[in-house]
């Protein structure tokens, strides 16, 4: 894998010589990636927990999901952002 | 796709600065993801397939990682659809602010 590029983004670049409307997609551009990125981060940490609740523990003999460790991942995530709002309600709670 | 480079103000062949700052930024993210992945699949495929290292890596053991490394993915792509469908749904009730 090719690194050197990741430490120059934008090393090249004068911002003063974009247009407006460049300068808005630009901007445009990094909030959304923004954004993506958020929601990767977000299901990686989601996926590693609910790996780890939901597969029994040692060897794995199967690469698939079996009919009950499919809908544990899928109840992990549900309920692990019920309780996010719920981390969320409580937390606004007490600052009142 | 083409289509998506179009919709974000990427010009799919042009090579002025806006556009390959652009394609580095999605570069990047790409290379993050992986980095994470590959991260994740070594924590747990090690964990769980070797559990008492040994002067070499068994047949038993190689195949555990494979099939480790399969669930594991299988896991993920599960819960990247549960998730999105999750976020999409809390937008349009308007319930989450910026949660995410």
């Amino acid at each position: 894998m090719d690194i050197s590029a990741s430490s120059q983004i934008g090393a090249n670049l004068d911002v003063t010589k974009l247009s407006d409307r460049d300068k808005q997609e630009l901007q445009q551009f990094v909030v959304n990636e923004s954004q993506k990125a958020r929601i990767q981060a977000s299901i990686h940490s989601l996926t590693d927990t609910c790996f780890r609740k939901c597969i029994p523990t040692g060897t794995v003999k199967k690469g698939s999901l079996d009919k009950y460790e499919e809908p544990c991942i899928k109840n992990c995530v549900d309920r692990f952002l019920d309780a996010n709002l719920v981390v969320l309600r409580e937390l606004e709670r007490m600052r009142q | 796709n083409m289509d998506s480079l179009g919709a974000s103000g990427m010009s799919a062949f042009g090579n002025d600065q806006k556009t390959q700052v652009m394609r580095q930024i999605q570069q990047e993210a790409a290379m993050q993801n992986a980095r994470m992945l590959v991260e994740k699949l070594n924590e747990h495929c090690f964990e769980r397939c070797v559990p008492k290292p040994g002067t070499s890596l068994s047949k038993g053991e190689e195949s555990c990682f494979t099939a480790c490394m399969d669930k594991y993915m299988q896991a993920w792509n599960t819960v990247s659809k549960q998730y999105v469908a999750r976020i999409q749904k809390e937008s349009q009730q308007g319930g989450m602010g910026n949660t995410f």
